[in-house]
């Protein structure tokens, strides 16, 4: 039975943690930028949503500035530090570091604005049911399960179907041959942080429902979709989406086995094993090199 | 205010050794380490080990913290082997991750999340250095030796061939170089010494826990290094300086609330990164366009 609920659980997590990674994986496969500071788009989502809710605006209002919020922040991140730094072709490094540090000012703004202790969203939908004989589950299990399917179904109608997402996939393919053919790519890249930041927004806005947010969790985030774009293959939706439930499932699962502390590091155990023995991930294209 | 300046002076100078040895790897190989707090905790806990339960001279300490830091370099050195960049980063992340898991963990060795309290002074040959006045000696000391260990070997025939791999490996395995060898070299190099500060650290402040070697500490480090300069030989040092004297600096300013004194340092320093890249990569003392350091 406890295996069973770890199940569900781990499903839940991972839910989250797949749509998380393939927001930051269309972003890092289809534009090459190693957007760090995603972990800081999903604490701004989730703080704006905790922040309308508590002023009492409701939930819709809370999901609605949460989304523009994440955009916001990810094309302006964009427009003012990887296009400039990309236009002296700065190498990965350089772009890394700058987003890394954007990560730093937004976790210790969030931090000093609403404190840097744990928050949580109280929603009726939080409550945890009895299902079956010692099976306790909350509607918010399915919920993110449902929402990662459709966002996952509706992502892969867009990129297998329309004119952007055909592009999004050319673009990742080859840059220059995009340029040639009369598209252009900043508008396209501009296209993949929109998309990929709205990815985020369901994930933050649960965890705030059911785990609780602190300004700190940006880290975490980033770990775990690095972890899942890596593990899935770079470039690779559907991979890094496989590997985040993977990733949300062993952490769960974990719990049979060893105490709960151990459980971030039984995910960069898996990272680190398929770091040395598989580079290229689950479905990857290209080696690492 | 004596006492002020002279802790401020050896925390620099422990803190430009680590950025010194990051800037080797970092710089010069193109290797970018997110665990090097790691290995600086590696060596506080096997140096602190030696004295507490074998013997509290430097002769014992030191080598036996080195050569811990430089064995466990081996899983550093795994994946630099395989691969480079972004997977790189994301393989450093993972051990400082489980690093700091099994820091905070192993309570027979580390004292678990308390830490370990009551490190006895550092003894170098009978003499017992505990005075903070004396004690800078031995940290700036260490400081040049380990500069100029270094530089020794940026400018020898094995910095030639690290810079070479930094630039492009292909290129430098057509020549001939055993890429995989030079690399594991520096990552070995870079993590005994790193230890070494470790070592003097433990016995200074005689009391660590695993706070001192998180991820926050690893990224303070690199923050150091790119901020100074990455590749240069003044960078890291004058990285180290300027971000240790930052919160001093803030709390000259009254205005600001004193609770908040360590999130507005990490905000500068966040900025310093992201606007640093955009409009100068090479770092303070860097050259203005990168056309050395950093690139693939």
């Amino acid at each position: 039975m406890l295996a069973l609920q770890l199940t569900i659980t781990g499903l839940q997590t991972g839910a989250l943690y797949a749509l998380t990674a393939v927001g930051f994986s269309l972003i890092f496969g289809s534009t090459r930028i190693f957007h760090f500071a995603h972990g800081a788009t999903f604490i701004i989502a989730a703080y704006l949503f905790y922040f309308v809710n508590v002023s009492g605006y409701g939930l819709i209002l809370g999901v609605i500035a949460a989304t523009a919020g994440a955009i916001i922040f990810g094309l302006l991140l964009n427009r003012f530090v990887y296009v400039p730094i990309q236009r002296d072709e700065g190498s990965f490094f350089t772009v890394f570091v700058a987003s890394f540090g954007i990560g730093i000012v937004v976790q210790n703004v969030i931090g000093m604005v609403f404190g840097r202790g744990f928050v949580t969203v109280q929603t009726p939908l939080s409550f945890s049911v009895e299902i079956m004989d010692g099976l306790f589950v909350s509607p918010l299990a399915w919920i993110s399960m449902l929402c990662a399917a459709i966002f996952f179904g509706i992502l892969w109608c867009f990129l297998k179907y329309s004119q952007m997402g055909k592009a999004l996939r050319a673009l990742s393919d080859n840059p220059e041959l995009v340029r040639v053919f009369g598209l252009n790519p900043r508008f396209i890249s501009a296209c993949a942080f929109t998309i990929g930041s709205i990815l985020v927004v369901p994930a933050a806005i649960i965890s705030g429902a059911t785990s609780g947010l602190n300004p700190a969790m940006g880290h975490h985030v980033m770990l775990i979709s690095l972890a899942a774009t890596i593990v899935g293959g770079i470039g690779s939706v559907a991979g890094t989406l496989l590997a985040g439930l993977a990733l949300g499932l062993a952490e769960s699962l974990a719990l049979l086995y060893v105490d709960s502390q151990w459980t971030e590091a039984v995910t960069f155990a898996i990272l680190f094993l398929f770091i040395i023995v598989r580079p290229s991930g689950l479905l990857g294209r290209s080696a690492a090199h | 205010m004596e006492a002020y300046l002279l802790n401020l002076v050896i925390l620099i100078s422990l803190y430009s050794i680590l950025g010194v040895t990051l800037n080797f790897i970092m710089g010069y190989a193109g290797i970018y380490s997110l665990a090097h707090a790691v290995f600086f905790g590696v060596g506080a806990y096997a140096g602190t080990f030696m004295a507490m339960h074998v013997n509290a001279s430097i002769f014992v300490t030191l080598p036996v913290a080195m050569a811990a830091g430089a064995i466990l370099s081996l899983i550093l050195a795994l994946p630099a082997l395989r691969v480079r960049g972004e997977y790189f980063v994301a393989a450093s992340l993972g051990l400082q991750v489980l690093a700091v898991t099994i820091f905070s963990e192993w309570k027979s060795v580390t004292g678990g999340i308390g830490g370990l309290i009551g490190i006895p002074p550092l003894n170098i040959a009978g003499f017992e250095v505990f005075k903070p006045s004396q004690f800078i000696f031995v940290t700036v000391g260490a400081l040049i030796i380990i500069l100029f260990v270094i530089n020794r070997l940026v400018h020898s025939s094995f910095g030639r061939s690290l810079r070479a791999i930094r630039d492009s490996e292909s290129a430098a395995a057509a020549f001939g170089k055993n890429v995989p060898l030079i690399k594991t070299i520096s990552v070995v190099i870079s993590s005994a010494l790193t230890a070494v500060a470790g070592v003097l650290y433990a016995s200074y402040l005689s009391f660590i826990n695993v706070e001192s070697f998180k991820l926050d500490t690893s990224v303070l480090i690199m923050a150091m290094v790119i901020i100074g300069g990455t590749g240069t030989q003044a960078g890291p040092i004058v990285g180290a300086a300027l971000l240790l004297l930052l919160p001093s600096l803030i709390s000259y300013l009254d205005f600001l609330p004193q609770t908040e004194i360590g999130s507005i340092q990490q905000i500068i320093y966040g900025l310093g990164m992201a606007l640093l890249m955009i409009y100068r990569p090479g770092g303070i003392v860097g050259r203005k366009k990168q056309s050395e350091t950093g690139k693939e």
